[in-house]
Formats: C-alpha cells, sequence, structure tokens
C-alpha cells in the first residue's frame, strides 16, 4: 500500500526563489525512508509540506491514496517536529500532554509502558532532559495509532546513549508494529545502516532508492568523497 | 468586616471574583502562547468602542464589546497570514483605539469626563447589568475551557503537534482571542483601560510560576486572582484609594511573592 506519493513538487517561500524543485518519490507501507542533505536543501520544508503546514507552488501530494487536499484522516499520522519552540515557562506535566493527545486512558498507559515514561509521567515537560522530551514527542506522535510517522531530526542534541535508545524505539516500530516511517537526519550513518530507503535531497532529489546504492551520491553533494565508505 | 455589609460592595466583589477568575484562566493561555500583550492591545482599541459608542449614541456596552471582538478577530487574521507578526498587529490595534477615542474626543466635547472613568475604572460602582455580564463572561470562560480543555492545551503546547493530530487550529484561536476580548471588556470595569492587561497578565504569571503542572497554573492564577481583588477592594474600602490601584498593586506584590517564593528550593 502506498501511504505517500509525491509528483513533481515545487515550492518557493517568495515565489521567486525555489526551495524544492520537480521532487518526486513514494514511501510504501513498512517503509522506513531516511531524507539526507545539506543545510537548506529543503528537507524540513519537504515534511512541512506533506502536513499541509505549507502549499506547494506546483506539483501533488498523496497521502494513503488521497490528494492531501482532499485527506482528513490525521489520526493516520504522527509528526515529531525539529525543535519544540515550547514556551520555557510551560507548567505542563508529561501525563497532561499525553491526557491532551490520547484517545483514551487504556491508550496513554499503553504508551507509557512502551516508551518507559513511568519514571517521568508527573515531571513537567520542560524540566525533561533532551532524550525524555524526544521520548515523549514520540509518543505524542504514537497517539491514535498511526501507521505513518514523519521526525525531523529528532536525534539533535543526544548522547550517544539517547540516540541508540531512540533509535531502538523506531527500529521496533518500523520492524514488529509495521508503521512507515520518514526521518530527516544529518546522522547519515545511522540512516545507511537502519533505513529501507534513503532520499538525498538538495533543492531536487540526488538519489532516491535503497541505502546500498546512496553512498556516492551523499558523498557527492555532502562534499565528502570516500568519507562515508564502508558504512552502509 | 464591616465593610461587607454594603450592597455596593458586595456587587463590587462578586463581579470582581468573577471577572478576576475569567482573567487569570485566558491569561495563563495567552502567557503561554507568548500573546501576553494581546490584553493591553485590545483593552486600549476597546477605549476606542467606548468613545465611539459615546458619538453614536449606542449602548456602551453592546458596542464596545462588537468593536473589540472585531478588533481582536482582526489580528488574529493579520497574524495568520504570516505577513503581520502578532506583537506588530496588537501594537497596532494598541495605537488606533486610543487615536479613535483622541479623535473622537475632539470633535465632540463635553463627555470627556465620562469617557476617561472608563479609563481607570471602578469595580465599586459596578451596576445589576455589568454584574450580569461578569457572570455571563464567567460562565463562558469555564464553559469554553472545560469543553475545549485538551485542544487548548495541546495548541498551547505545539501548533504543530495539535494540528496533526486533527484539531482545527484556526477555529480555535479565533474562539479564544473572541473569549478574551469579552473577558478585557469585563475587566475594564474592575481596572480600568490602562490597567485591564494587568488583571489578565499578573496573577497568570504568578500562577504559572507557582505551579507544577498545567491544571495546576489555571487554578493558582484564579485563587491569586481573586485574593488580588479581594485584598483590593478591602485596602480601596478602609484607606479610600482607588480601586483599580489597590487591586493591581496587591496583584504586583502577590506576584512579587510568587517569584520568590520560586527561588525557595520548595518546589
Amino acid at each position: 500500500m502506498r501511504v505517500i506519493e509525491v509528483k513533481n513538487l515545487t515550492f518557493s517561500y517568495d515565489g521567486k526563489h525555489n526551495v524544492l524543485e520537480d521532487v518526486s518519490f513514494s514511501v510504501d507501507r513498512g517503509d522506513f525512508l531516511g531524507i539526507v542533505g545539506p543545510n537548506g536543501a529543503g528537507k524540513s520544508t519537504l515534511l512541512k509540506l506533506i502536513l499541509g503546514f505549507l502549499k506547494p507552488k506546483s506539483g501533488e501530494i498523496y497521502l494513503f491514496g488521497k490528494r492531501l487536499e482532499e485527506f482528513k484522516d490525521w489520526k493516520k499520522v504522527g509528526y515529531v517536529p525539529q525543535r519544540l519552540s515550547v514556551e520555557h515557562a510551560f507548567p505542563g506535566t508529561v501525563k497532561e500532554l499525553l491526557n491532551s493527545a490520547c484517545e483514551d486512558k487504556k491508550e496513554m498507559d499503553y504508551l507509557i509502558e512502551f516508551l518507559r515514561l513511568k519514571s517521568i509521567v508527573n515531571k513537567q515537560f520542560t524540566k525533561l532532559s533532551g532524550g525524555q522530551q524526544q521520548r515523549v514527542l514520540l509518543a505524542l506522535a504514537l497517539s491514535y495509532n498511526p501507521q505513518l510517522i514523519l521526525l525531523d531530526e529528532p536525534t539533535v542534541g543526544l548522547d550517544v546513549h539517547a540516540i541508540n535508545h531512540f533509535m531502538s524505539i523506531l527500529l521496533d516500530l518500523n520492524i514488529n508494529h509495521k508503521k512507515s516511517i520518514v526521518m530527516i537526519s544529518h546522522d547519515i550513518g545511522t540512516l545507511l545502516k537502519h533505513a529501507s530507503k534513503i532520499l538525498c535531497l538538495n533543492k531536487r532529489v540526488c538519489y532516491f532508492g535503497k541505502p546500498e546504492g546512496a553512498v556516492e551520491y551523499i558523498e557527492e553533494v555532502f562534499g565528502l568523497r570516500g568519507f562515508l565508505h564502508g558504512v552502509s | 468586616m464591616e465593610f461587607l455589609s454594603y450592597d455596593f460592595v458586595q456587587r463590587g466583589l462578586i463581579a470582581g471574583i468573577l471577572i478576576s477568575v475569567s482573567t487569570a484562566i485566558t491569561g495563563v493561555f495567552l502567557i503561554l502562547r507568548r500573546y501576553a500583550f494581546l490584553g493591553a492591545g485590545l483593552s486600549h482599541a476597546a477605549f476606542g468602542g467606548i468613545a465611539l459608542s459615546f458619538l453614536l449614541g449606542t449602548d456602551v456596552y453592546v458596542t464596545t464589546i462588537i468593536f473589540t471582538v472585531l478588533v481582536a478577530n482582526l489580528v488574529q487574521f493579520l497574524t495568520q497570514t504570516k505577513k503581520v507578526p502578532g506583537d506588530t498587529a496588537i501594537a497596532v490595534i494598541f495605537s488606533s483605539g486610543m487615536a479613535l477615542a483622541v479623535t473622537i474626543l475632539g470633535i465632540v466635547r463635553g463627555f470627556g469626563e465620562n469617557l476617561f472613568s472608563y479609563l481607570f475604572g471602578n469595580i465599586l460602582m459596578v451596576t445589576k447589568e455589568e454584574l450580569f455580564y461578569s457572570f455571563g463572561v464567567f460562565l463562558i470562560t469555564i464553559s469554553f475551557v472545560v469543553v475545549f480543555y485538551k485542544k487548548l492545551l495541546l495548541t498551547t503546547f505545539s501548533e504543530e503537534v495539535a494540528k496533526v493530530k486533527g484539531v482545527n487550529i484556526s477555529l480555535l484561536n479565533y474562539s479564544f482571542v473572541t473569549l478574551t476580548a469579552l473577558v478585557v471588556v469585563a475587566s475594564i470595569k474592575a481596572v480600568g483601560v490602562i490597567l485591564a492587561s494587568s488583571l489578565v497578565v499578573i496573577p497568570a504569571m504568578s500562577g504559572i510560576i507557582l505551579a507544577n503542572s498545567f491544571l495546576g497554573s489555571l487554578v493558582i492564577s484564579s485563587v491569586v486572582s481573586i485574593l488580588s481583588v479581594v485584598l483590593g477592594i478591602y485596602v480601596s474600602f478602609n484607606y479610600d484609594i482607588p480601586p483599580s490601584g489597590s487591586v493591581v498593586g496587591i496583584a504586583i506584590l502577590l506576584f512579587l511573592a510568587s517569584f520568590l517564593l520560586r527561588k525557595l528550593p520548595l518546589k
């Protein structure tokens, strides 16, 4: 089943300079798509277009077979944003946030158990560490049991232990729960290792396909010739 | 407790308590959405609405409510287009309201004194109609927050996350600024145009500082706000101080106390 289909997508913030040009790719059920590209390549913009936060200049986006303009079943989609600009005084606890996002108490309890949030459930979100905050954001994204999870650089600022833990959860969701995952990351090594497809973006699509064939294109885009040899 | 035996004090206290809970609750959401200045913007815009009602000879409350609600929705519209930053839109309506009032005062002379009475308000001179309006605003505020609590909390946390969860952000925001406009008009009677935003922002900030949860911040803000009004009226009555000044003065003292308490290693 096709979960995302993007056809000839072009976008510009000012109407003059295109941030994305003629981008086409697709994500099937159970895929783990890793999106890589240098800063300013349009990765986060692409995710915002898929989520309907921005309107494309031209091209089409389909979610679960429906044109984005007609797509209403947002409960099928989970989203973990890049950097959350939460007011630092925000007093809400993890439990309150989960309660506001979850369908019922049963789902909330399941997510607390699944993401090992029990020890922090009564703590305020703004008082948590980066890794703990990311797990809470993932829990919010997982409410209503979505089939597709979009993540925008979720491991930025985390230590190696937190990254490994976070990735193990994502892989569990992808392999054992058949969730489709689309993840933007600068951690190319991790994506090459775990993703089933790679989209290398630099305003246009430089590469879209299996990780094995991606190295050469990524090296070229990032100017890292020979650097990623043997990573995938 | 002799002051409680007077009718006008009882009316003022009831109206003040109803208004203070409404302002505290809306204030918490406004601060956490970085929209704290909206209260000041709308109260000054409302002054233009009050002047307009004097000019047209229409009911002050009805005209001011309609005018302020329209202005609040205009701010939301301008902000939502992403062409005008929120604080700039508020600054524009802030000065526009005052400019309208000053212009009307210049054109039609004679009701300057009446108009200026709205600048500082007087909770001890609240009429029965104003008491009913305060009660109506209180009921609307509580109902709105209870019905949309989960959506409001999630949207306050992150509009993007809430949108993906299916929350109609646009409708919720327009509804919320409309509620804020109604609350601000009510608070003008308590503390006047100039100090109306104080009642929206100061007790709410005290609650946010002291609370360990979102719900806690709403409850503590309301308690601090009620205390500000009750103690403010008591001080005003006993020491012959204008009530708007004493109410806001007590709110500021409670805010400073909250801040100091937060600094102590108790939380």
